[in-house]
């Protein structure tokens, strides 16, 4: 059961700003609620005031801005997998969405609410790492860009002020010759460790110019793994595979696995090797 | 259950309006009441089951505006201006629906009670697509669990429906 | 889970004995632990312990019971509680080994955690993190405050 609280329901983002900064701890962001309402009904927290953000206008769009996809927060997983700009330019995050928990979950939840929850055992944050995306954070006074990779601080806690809605996810279109591939595993119900990597070749198409490789869920938050990345990173294609296995090995470590419900930290260590020689073999394939 | 507690006197209700199976309801909702709780307790209608509870088997799931919800975790303000469709609203005129039929014809449960949730999620999946292989099937269908069935019954069920529902092949013209 | 951790400390066997039995003091070194109670002295005790992760808060208030000491030697504790908000029991089996000569003591904590219903479910992993937080936290205050003092 879910206790009593009272909505409110702001029109615009200087109002949602306000209701935030008036009712502090009291208050929360309201959008589909697939992880929100959960904790709540579990009784791990308890909100007086839900913001309902939903009726905010034009915070759901997905759309080409330059060399920008621009994605509204309030965008729901379902939109997302089947957005025809997405498919077109990030099919890997198109396959990666479509695969989020099932498809209740899709229909209702949000990107914007998937971030700003932080839950540890995600997909979207992991691929966003890999692609460079740019947060839009919102208040009453403006707004400010956060580049993801500052975005997580700890599981449950994203950089957001108290005030602050994320309004907006911006991912920088793909260069030519590049690749991106997402690959999960888990046998429970939330994924169990998630690697995403994106390539891209150098101007003479020989050698790996851009290596991003981040590991999710198996930690406190996603991290892009720069160790990693600098083993692959200038390697010509030919080069490069030989040592993706130790690419793996040192973004397993690197990835605060623990021995848990998930499975033990040898194990998951192990997963994150597997999913990253297959994550490089489908994103080489890609560049080609 | 929501509606049987005390409510104290300043508690704030929302007017919702949303139809069910086509019947239109004019309420006033707290805004903690989940849309499983009002379909059940206070109209009635129970093929909507509370399994799980954590929107993960499926048993709770409605369709809002054609598209599949976990009622149970879903505030009822949410259904407001839309139409809810339950497994109750699904025969037509007394005839039972392609995928009801399919499910008793192929066995597709036992127990019954994940059913509901089982039959409507693909009914839209039919929708979206109407010839569905079994591993789009189960894809789709990942998000409903069945502790009876072991599912073999439930996809053939499926398969079959969407035989029956898919347009008949134009006839072959006599050359 | 279990959680072992060994201390040297600067301080001889008797001061650190002494300490672990001074019930404020000892809880204070327990990060999210307050509300220390005596009900029997040396055999039952009381305290609440509490923590938060992200926007989420537990409080379990907690029995503590001490099943086996010998003085000077090693203490062993069973620390239970539930939280009925949450769903969630919590019990800490809780073993304190010293050794050492004159002024270095050895103190070696092996610390047994279980969490039962649905924070369990839930949180495992993030409960093991914070529980290992603590521990280390733990053995911190406790070297600082048992060398701090004369």
């Amino acid at each position: 059961m879910l206790r009593r609280f009272r909505l409110e329901e702001p029109e615009t983002i200087p109002q949602a700003s306000e209701l935030l900064a008036r009712y502090g701890d009291a208050a929360r962001i309201y959008a589909g609620g697939t992880e929100l309402l959960l904790v709540m009904k579990e009784g791990l927290a308890h909100y007086e005031r839900l913001v309902n953000v939903k009726k905010i206008p034009r915070l759901s769009e997905v759309k080409q801005d330059g060399e920008t996809i621009s994605i509204g927060a309030l965008a729901t997983h379902r939109q997302l997998s089947v957005s025809p700009a997405l498919r077109q330019h990030f099919p890997a995050f198109v396959e990666m969405e479509a695969h989020v928990a099932n498809v209740r979950v899709r229909e209702v939840g949000t990107l914007g609410g998937n971030l700003c929850f932080a839950e540890p055992h995600a997909d979207p944050g992991t691929l966003l790492l890999v692609l460079g995306a740019k947060l839009i954070a919102a208040k009453g006074t403006g707004q400010r860009e956060i580049p993801i990779e500052k975005f997580f601080v700890d599981a449950y806690e994203s950089c957001l002020e108290p005030d602050e809605l994320l309004t907006e996810i911006r991912v920088p279109l793909r260069p030519a010759r590049s690749g991106v591939a997402y690959l999960k595993f888990g046998y429970l119900e939330r994924p169990s460790v998630g690697v995403a990597l994106s390539l891209a070749l150098n101007g003479k198409g020989n050698s790996l110019g851009d290596v991003r490789l981040a590991v999710g869920c198996v930690g406190p938050t996603a991290r892009r793994i720069e160790e990693a990345e600098s083993l692959l990173k200038g390697k010509t294609i030919d080069e490069a595979p030989q040592r993706v296995a130790e690419a793996g090995a040192v973004a397993a470590r690197a990835s605060q696995a623990i021995s848990d419900l998930h499975g033990s930290q040898d194990y998951k260590e192990h997963i994150v090797g597997v999913l990253l020689k297959r994550a490089f073999q489908r994103a080489v394939e890609q560049c080609k | 259950m929501a509606s049987l507690m005390s409510k104290p006197r300043d508690a704030h209700t929302i007017p919702v309006s949303f139809t069910v199976n086509g019947k239109l309801y004019e309420l006033e909702v707290e805004p903690h009441e989940l849309l499983l709780d009002v379909i059940r307790d206070r109209l009635g209608l129970t093929g909507a089951k509370r399994s799980c509870d954590v929107q993960v088997c499926g048993a709770c799931t409605l369709l809002l505006d054609g598209r599949p919800v976990s009622s149970c975790t879903l505030p009822a303000f949410e259904a407001r201006g839309k139409e809810v469709q339950t497994i109750e609203g699904l025969a037509h005129n007394g005839k039972l629906h392609p995928l009801q039929d399919a499910f008793i014809e192929h066995g597709g449960f036992q127990c019954g009670f994940c059913t509901p949730g089982m039959i409507l999620t693909a009914k839209v999946m039919l929708e979206e697509n109407p010839e569905p292989s079994e591993e789009q099937i189960k894809h789709f269908m990942h998000g409903n669990i069945c502790r009876c069935t072991g599912y073999k019954k439930i996809i053939a069920s499926i398969l079959a429906a969407s035989k029956k529902m898919r347009p008949p092949a134009p006839a072959k013209r006599k050359s | 889970m279990r959680f072992e951790r060994e201390i040297e400390i600067l301080n001889s066997k008797e001061h650190v004995w002494r300490f672990l039995w001074d019930v404020d003091r000892f809880i204070a070194c327990v990060p999210g632990c307050k509300e220390a109670g005596t009900v029997e002295a040396g055999k039952h005790y009381t305290a609440t312990m509490t923590e938060k992760v992200g926007p989420f808060r537990v409080e379990f208030p907690m029995r503590i019971d001490v099943l086996e000491s010998r003085e000077l030697s090693h203490i062993k504790a069973l620390a239970t509680g539930s939280d009925s908000k949450v769903g969630s029991r919590m019990k800490v089996e809780l073993e304190v080994r010293l050794a050492g000569n004159g002024n270095k003591t050895t103190l070696s904590l092996a610390t047994s955690v279980d969490i039962l219903g649905k924070l369990a479910t839930l949180g495992h992993s993030i409960i093991k993190r914070k529980a290992d937080q603590v521990m280390d936290e733990f053995a911190r205050a406790l070297k600082q405050k048992l060398e701090g003092s004369a």
